[in-house]
């Protein structure tokens, strides 16, 4: 992928990230999320890692940002009332932020591991989806088999405890 | 015949399921009789596995060996003896359901055991954390659902909520400790585990050590032990009486098989494993004192019980801190099974009896020997085991887990055993004075006993006594 296209992904993930913090209404929040998870998704393609970029959108934006959203609906949450600006707290989190980038940037550059050079994944013909697979039905089919009871279990547990009266 | 080992846990798993689905197509027929159907086919899955013997698996993360043969066993018996007093304790939980047909609710209360025995049967056979991670959760969440199943009785959801908590937090301890083990060995195996221990760099250790700790934190709570203990005294006394046998049988069986499994693992490094051991004593010695002394106050059977499981678990820990003895899988085993015998004989006699007075208190059995002789015998038999008296289950039981630890010159702990052994004929023959010494309530009936109760209880009384008197026979059975 040309470095445009990651500059244009990172900009869009960045400032949707801080549209979360920003944003008055818990619903614009939780929609600002979700584009910038979309965001990164599109990093994970552009890494050639198809089914992290997958289950990104499928299990992130589909399933925990609905989650979200129906819970900040069921709870019937209103916008946030505007607040004065603290200005030491402010000026706090800055030098809390420089802090933090001084130490993470130090760490990085004398890290020597960091500047090896990974050797090229080898690409087989099937995809990584295909090994995923293969490994979840052959090396942990027991596993998956307990995990299926467990939902079936669950499922019934639900049922048993919340329905409000049994047929 | 044989089958594939797997099978067993497949076909407990069908069973289960047809439970459920009866329920669709005969909704007019008593309910009561798929418990029945849950009973003859878990008695088929039994007979098969006392056919069946060790042999490979094929597969790296599941074992078939003599252990994981008797802990299969032992959890089908469990979960028929649960079905047999669910039959009984039907009625209480239909007063308890909000339904708006008689017999709502009670198909799930049959299979729900059914599908944690097969979870109990997956665990005795896992060597990979993995699958003994997503076992463990089965059962845990089955017991979650079971345990607050009386959903209008404030003491059994309440025990249902404290259960919940404090097992996840338990289950949060297990998995944080997987992943230290994991991290330092790069293996979830518990056999490539063992392997790979003893090269790992001594650096590495205390991680090792630190993630052994925190599963022994999270297994310490499923097997009841001290100071793991909160939730026992009111989750036994809330939870349906049917569902706190399980509990105090299954779970705690299954979870001693997990720990004798890892703790033996981490013997391969000495400076690891015997770290570990000394804090396998600790929690010994915690729970044999918390267990009994705690126990000596109660009034309430239930609670009485659950204290008593929990000194149960500081016999069998010490059992467990002797691993380095050759019989101490052996103890392990016979003290289970004696164990098994005497709880589920007490519950069981618990359940009708409190089904004709109305309550769970010792004083409900003031003079049960004048209103039902045949009751009362069956309960002195099962005190008197777990007491511990000579020519019972219980005393051979004990005897075995001295003999280890005398072996591993534990004496420290042997003294503090006896004492609380000591303590434990105290309560538990509080029971018999009850039933033999005080006068009966006047104008009260005879209590009527089911034919299938009926003969549980007497193959039981039955097995106490063999296990008791004729051990030879009894080891010969079990596993080594």
């Amino acid at each position: 992928m040309s470095p445009i296209l990651f500059w244009i992904f990172v900009a869009v993930m960045l400032f949707f990230g801080g549209m979360v913090v920003l944003n008055r209404s818990p619903v614009g929040s939780a929609l600002s999320l979700v584009v910038s998870f979309l965001a990164l998704a599109a990093l994970y393609v552009s890494l050639d890692a198809y089914f992290i970029g997958v289950i990104q959108i499928l299990v992130y934006a589909g399933a925990v940002m609905v989650l979200f959203l129906f819970i900040i609906m069921l709870l019937d949450l209103r916008a946030e009332s505007r607040r004065r600006v603290n200005f030491p707290a402010v000026c706090g989190g800055f030098v809390v932020i420089i802090l933090f980038i001084k130490v993470l940037s130090e760490v990085c550059y004398s890290f020597e591991g960091g500047n090896a050079k990974f050797p090229p994944i080898s690409q087989g013909p099937q995809g990584d989806v295909w090994h995923v697979g293969m490994i979840l039905f052959q090396q942990y089919n027991v596993p998956l088999q307990v995990v299926g009871t467990l939902i079936l279990v669950a499922s019934i547990g639900v049922v048993i405890l919340s329905k409000r009266v049994l047929k | 015949m044989t089958f594939p080992p797997i099978f067993f846990e497949l076909f407990v798993l069908a069973l289960g399921i047809l439970i459920l689905l009866l329920e669709t197509f005969f909704e007019k027929r008593d309910r009561k009789m798929f418990a029945v159907v849950g009973i003859v086919g878990l008695a088929v899955v039994f007979l098969f596995l006392q056919a069946s013997g060790p042999g490979a698996s094929g597969m790296a993360s599941y074992v078939v060996d003599p252990p994981a043969i008797f802990f299969k066993k032992l959890s089908v018996l469990t979960t028929i003896v649960v079905l047999i007093m669910s039959i009984d304790y039907a009625d209480t939980i239909k007063r308890f359901l909000p339904a708006d047909s008689p017999q709502a609710g009670l198909g799930e209360f049959f299979a729900l055991p059914v599908l944690t025995c097969a979870g109990m049967m997956w665990m005795s056979s896992a060597i990979d954390f993995i699958l003994i991670f997503v076992s463990l959760e089965l059962v845990t969440i089955s017991f979650y659902v079971l345990v607050a199943y009386m959903r209008r009785n404030a003491s059994s959801l309440e025990a249902g909520v404290k259960y919940l908590i404090l097992s996840a937090l338990a289950t949060g301890f297990t998995v944080y400790g997987i992943t230290w083990i994991y991290g330092v060995t790069r293996q979830t195996n518990l056999v490539q585990i063992s392997q790979v221990l003893p090269s790992i760099s001594v650096d590495n250790q205390p991680g090792v050590l630190f993630g052994a700790l925190l599963v022994l934190i999270g297994l310490g709570f499923k097997i009841a032990a001290a100071p793991f203990q909160f939730w026992v005294p009111d989750v036994y006394q809330g939870a349906p009486t049917p569902i706190t046998a399980f509990l105090s049988v299954g779970s705690k069986s299954v979870g001693f098989i997990v720990l004798l499994r890892v703790v033996q693992a981490f013997q391969s490094l000495p400076a690891v494993g015997d770290k570990l051991i000394t804090a396998v004593i600790l929690l010994a010695v915690a729970t044999l004192l918390y267990g009994n002394l705690a126990a000596l106050p109660q009034t309430n059977f239930k609670r009485l019980l659950a204290y008593s499981s929990i000194g149960h678990a500081g016999y069998l820990l010490m059992a467990v801190a002797g691993i380095s003895a050759k019989d101490s899988g052996q103890a392990v085993v016979v003290y289970l099974a004696a164990y098994l015998l005497m709880t589920l004989l007490s519950f069981l006699v618990l359940v009708i009896v409190s089904n004709h007075g109305g309550g769970d208190e010792i004083v409900q059995f003031n003079g049960l020997s004048k209103r039902s002789p045949f009751l009362a015998f069956a309960l002195l038999v099962a005190m008197m085991s777990l007491a511990g008296v000579p020519l019972t289950a219980g005393f051979l039981g004990k005897f075995m887990v001295f003999k280890v630890a005398l072996e591993t010159r534990q004496f420290l702990l042997i003294a503090l055993a006896i004492i609380t052994v000591g303590c434990g004929f105290y309560f538990y023959l509080k029971v018999v004075r009850a039933m033999y010494w005080q006068p009966a309530p006047a104008n009260v009936a005879a209590i009527p006993v089911s034919k299938l109760s009926l003969a549980a209880i007497i193959i039981m009384v039955l097995l106490i006594f063999v296990l008791g008197i004729f051990p030879q026979v009894a080891l010969g059975l079990l596993p080594g």
